[in-house]
């Protein structure tokens, strides 16, 4: 119990350092952030959205910086991000909440897919590990892992959809997918998603591989390893409930960390496709110099990784029953 | 002159230990080694490979390939081969320097949280969460978006300061892995400073670990160069391979079919990413015993012709001239040499040794549980019908604990953390046909009754448990088949010496009752020879004596056994003063001719022990030991003088060691040693 407690009291407090890292960084760039806006502008700026971004920096507020921190807290806790500069006057939450179930689906779905499939292989990798096949996928799971997402997104985005025109080359759904969830929509969904996908697949697997890999080898040196197979059992039952079962664990823990990281790459991957989630508009807002915008999508994507992130740790509790008793 | 030579005699093989030896033999590292200094050199040489200046737009756009213009020019008119050439300079440099700032600060926040502790460590832990969870490039991009326009530095330092948390967390624990070992209690027992401590103690051991954490982060920070130049955070009129990139996407390279300007920069962020990676798995590997190895060629097993050598009388266990060696780079290590052995239905057998001597690799060989690098380079291993070494590893499976179980020398850590004791008895059983879940509660609750454990812990976990008990529960899962032959393995130890008597009793109890056999491995002589049937001492990789407990006790032959057992105290009869064996064993790895004691035995002869090949030789009935002192062909006269010089120089050393009512090498007296040849003799 007091495992969840400290670990919800980091994600607290990891949010509240997010959202002070937001209040905090505009606030280090030498002159006033409206001004440099107004001069990118030169005057093309509604004064309303002068007014919206005057509130949104907590300019209007002539208090002291800490009461100003105390107003943007507040406006936080309330859900209230401001309006956005470029897509004036839509609601900065609204842009983010049309933006989320895309990079749920795209960026969520297919990491888990790839930490299984990355896991699964690093497995294989480990458990024979000096035969020619299993040791060769090592280097080709380095390369595949240091290669930009973006970069090979624009690949793919060359070779299948420009050249042999098998996929779509942008968005997520065609400009007329028939109704929402009917079928036509669904196919739509499906085939714009497909590069996105095959791209966050190849460029991350490589990594749960590799990770997957070292922990399977240092199992497989641990004592219980060995008295398991002095006990005769099969050998389907050593890799499941031995070597997969306490192999798993640093690889669940690896993969709640390496989640951050992760997700900012995959972020990436949605500009090259021009695929409208948080990754996309974050774009969006830093070309635009939409700071309102880019503040909440930056504090949004914390808050998905922090999510997952407590699950991670929920399910490592279930795993782990020296957890449970706070002894790890 | 004199300072070359020991550097130059510095064998072979030692070079090839160190760590840089190994670097330099791991086909990983040199392939990422190569890779980063052909970029190193692209980048120093930009000025002589390409005469134009990467920013000067002096050319056409987008002219295709040509002798002038190896790769064409961009959009913009600039020559994309000295963009590329000049681009891995700046590219190197934002990897190499953001690299170094993020390795410096985990090296400096790891260490001080595990110097410190306490506080100190709670509130760095704290802080390497936080930057751990939260999104880096993301917070990149904004950080960056702030300060676009400033040259590659901010970019160098924003990279540098949002990605060191992975490190410093990594090295963290190893650090306060290392504090817990002795050498650093010492140094701050003698009063070192925590300065010198972390910086003269801690760093050099950690070194590998650090130097795998620069590669790692600087593959980071590459990336994340690459990312924020392609969206045009940062400065995009620097020359990167990222800035190419932006570039070339923005232009529309790829519509133009100028697909090598994408595909060129990215390649090479690529194979530089990969080098950096293959270089931190490397040094991970190189400073990770665990991870390296496994690779060696493993000897095939010789079999004899005949096959395996008959079964003498109705022995249970056979073992016959079995050798076993670890496969090491510098040469194979001999570890069992020409053992034979037998273990009769129901008998408990002791086999004792020094650490090192060989016991427990027997133990594993025989029953074919030796990992790489260990592998049985010959002779054969006999458990009632079956030949252990031939079976295939379907029908060793059905053997194994059936016929024959074994009790680890590490017990604590034989039990699966994760799973339930209840499961690790039953999935013995379930694995050899036992499904029944009633049959299975009711032996596993029989079992745990037999070795005193409350039923209870069934349903616990390893951890949950003490020593004694987790010891007692793999005594219970050895039992649980009633097999043959139980081999344990030191098998307490690890205890105090209360529970240490309670658990050898139930094992001495149960295996009378079953007539179960059992092989006894330990250092701890006197604790044998209470308990065994039949000792055997090994020594350098040889069985060296065996004989029934009593008569070994009463009458060691061999001179090793003869100095083993005075270097424990009797059980009964005056204090006196111990003495070990001077001098250690002979290395493994080397041949050794004649007998491997010569040079600690106190009654040697030269020109005999060290020269002849070492047999084994009669003693008594039922006993026999591996000396000359034993050898028939050998004059008497010979053996005479080695007893005689033998107890003149026990006289001289040990003055007040041999007392009366003690039974040990020194009061064996020449006659009865040399009594016993000849009663060889008579029964040759």
């Amino acid at each position: 119990m007091s495992y969840l407690l400290r670990k919800l009291g980091i994600f607290v407090f990891t949010l509240w350092v997010a959202a002070t890292l937001n209040f905090i960084l505009p606030r280090l760039v030498p002159g006033d952030p409206v001004s440099v806006m107004l001069a990118k502008y030169q005057g093309r700026l509604d004064p309303s959205a002068v007014d919206a971004l005057k509130i949104a920096y907590g300019l209007n507020d002539l208090g002291s910086p800490i009461s100003q921190y105390f107003t943007y807290l507040g406006n936080l806790l309330r859900g209230d991000f401001g309006r956005s500069i470029s897509l004036f006057p839509t609601p900065v939450i609204d842009v983010v909440l049309r933006a989320l179930p895309y990079t749920l689906g795209l960026v969520g779905i297919t990491t888990i897919i790839s930490f299984v499939l990355g896991s699964g292989l690093g497995l294989y990798s480990g458990w024979r590990r000096g035969r020619a096949g299993a040791d060769a996928v090592v280097p080709a799971a380095l390369f595949l892992s240091s290669m930009p997402y973006f970069w090979f997104g624009l690949l793919l985005l060359y070779v299948l959809a420009f050249q042999l025109k098998w996929f779509p080359l942008s968005g997520a759904l065609d400009p007329f997918p028939g109704d929402a969830y009917s079928a036509g929509w669904w196919s739509s969904l499906a085939r714009h998603a497909v590069l996105p996908v095959l791209t966050i697949l190849v460029t991350s697997v490589g990594g749960w591989l590799i990770t997957m890999r070292n922990n399977v080898i240092s199992v497989a040196s641990e004592d219980y390893l060995a008295f398991a197979r002095a006990k005769g059992l099969s050998e389907g039952r050593i890799v499941n409930r031995y070597v997969l079962r306490n192999a798993l664990l640093p690889s669940f823990t690896a993969f709640g960390m390496s989640l951050g990281f992760v997700v900012g790459g995959s972020i990436l991957t949605e500009i090259v496709f021009s695929y409208p989630g948080l990754g996309y508009y974050l774009y969006q807002s830093v070309t635009n110099l939409d700071y309102p915008l880019m503040q909440a999508l930056f504090f949004f994507i914390a808050l998905a990784v922090l999510l997952a992130n407590l699950l991670v740790d929920l399910i490592n509790v279930i795993l782990d029953p020296r957890i449970r008793e706070g002894r790890a | 002159m004199t300072a070359v030579i020991p550097a130059a005699t510095v064998p072979r093989r030692a070079w090839k230990n160190t760590s840089l030896g190994r670097f330099f033999r791991n086909p990983r590292s040199v392939a990422g080694a190569g890779l980063l200094l052909l970029f190193v050199l692209l980048a120093l040489l930009a000025p002589v490979l390409t005469p134009y200046n990467p920013n000067s737009l002096q050319f056409d756009a987008f002219m295709g390939f040509s002798a002038q213009h190896p790769l064409g020019t961009t959009a913009l008119g600039q020559d994309i081969f000295s963009q590329f050439v000049y681009g891995a300079r700046l590219t190197l440099l934002v990897g190499s320097a953001a690299g170094l700032i993020a390795t410096f600060l985990s090296v400096t926040f790891g260490l001080a949280a595990a110097y410190f502790g306490g506080r100190v460590d709670e509130a760095i832990n704290t802080l390497i969460n936080v930057f751990l969870v939260l999104p880096g490039l993301p917070l990149i991009i904004v950080a960056a978006a702030f300060i676009r326009g400033g040259g590659v530095w901010p970019v160098i330092l924003v990279i540098g300061l949002t990605g060191w948390a992975f490190g410093a967390r990594v090295l963290r624990s190893q650090a306060l892995a290392l504090r817990e070992r002795d050498f650093i209690a010492a140094a701050t027992v003698a009063g070192e400073g925590p300065i010198r401590i972390i910086f003269v103690e801690m760093l050099p051991n950690m070194a590998g670990l650090i130097a795998a954490n620069f590669f790692g982060a600087a593959l980071y920070a590459v990336l994340s160069e690459a990312g924020l130049s392609f969206i045009g955070v940062g400065d995009v009129s620097l020359v990167t391979w990222g800035t190419m990139l932006y570039w070339a996407q923005a232009k529309g390279a790829l519509l133009q079919g100028a697909w090598w300007w994408v595909a060129l920069p990215g390649l090479s962020i690529a194979l530089l990413g990969t080098s950096f990676a293959l270089l931190n798995f490397a040094v991970d590997e190189i400073s990770n015993p665990k991870l390296g190895g496994g690779r060696l060629k493993m000897p095939r097993r010789t079999v004899s012709a005949a096959g395996p050598a008959p079964v003498a009388g109705d022995a249970l266990l056979a073992i016959n001239d079995l050798n076993v060696g670890y496969v090491t780079p510098t040469g194979t290590v001999r570890a069992v040499r020409d053992v034979t052995l037998e273990v009769q239905p129901g008998e408990l057998l002791g086999l004792a040794g020094e650490s090192g001597c060989g016991k427990s690799t027997l133990a594993f060989a025989a029953t074919r549980l030796l990992d790489p690098p260990g592998a049985v380079l010959g002779g054969s291993v006999r458990l009632a019908e079956h030949d252990l070494l031939a079976l295939s590893p379907e029908e060793l499976r059905q053997v194994r604990w059936k016929e024959f179980s074994i009790v680890f020398q590490a017990s604590m850590s034989v039990l699966n953390p994760v799973l339930k004791i209840r499961e690790q008895v039953y999935d013995a059983m379930q694995a050899h046909g036992v499904t029944d879940k009633a049959k299975l509660d009711a032996r596993a609750r029989e079992l745990f009754d037999l070795v005193g454990i409350q039923t209870s812990y069934l349903d616990a976990y390893p951890h949950q448990l003490s020593g004694g008990m987790k010891q007692r529960v793999v005594i219970a899962i050895a039992l649980a088949l009633e097999p043959k032959l139980i081999v344990m393995d030191e098998p307490t130890t690890a205890l105090d010496v209360v529970v240490q008597r309670q658990i050898l009793q139930e094992i001495n109890d149960v295996r009378r009752r079953l007539g179960i056999s059992i092989i006894f491995i330990t250092h701890d002589l006197s604790l044998l020879v209470e308990m065994s049937d039949r000792v055997a001492i090994m020594y350098a990789g040889e069985v060296v004596e065996q004989a029934p407990a009593h008569q070994l006790y009463a009458h060691p032959a061999h001179p090793y056994t003869q100095q083993l057992m005075n270097s424990f105290p009797p059980m009964t009869g005056p204090r006196t003063r111990r003495s070990g064996i001077p001098g250690k064993p002979p290395p493994l790895s080397a041949e050794i001719v004649g007998c491997p004691f010569f040079e600690r035995c106190t009654k040697r002869m030269p020109g005999v022990c060290d020269v002849k090949p070492l047999q084994t030789f009669p003693v008594a009935e039922h006993q026999t030991a591996a000396c000359f002192l034993y050898d028939p062909t050998v004059s008497p006269a010979l053996k005479g003088n080695a007893i005689r010089e033998s107890q003149i120089n026990a006289g001289q050393s040990n003055a007040g060691q041999i007392s009366a009512g003690q039974i040990s090498a020194g009061q064996i007296s020449a006659g009865e040693v040399s009594r016993e040849p000849a009663r060889n003799a008579k029964l040759n």
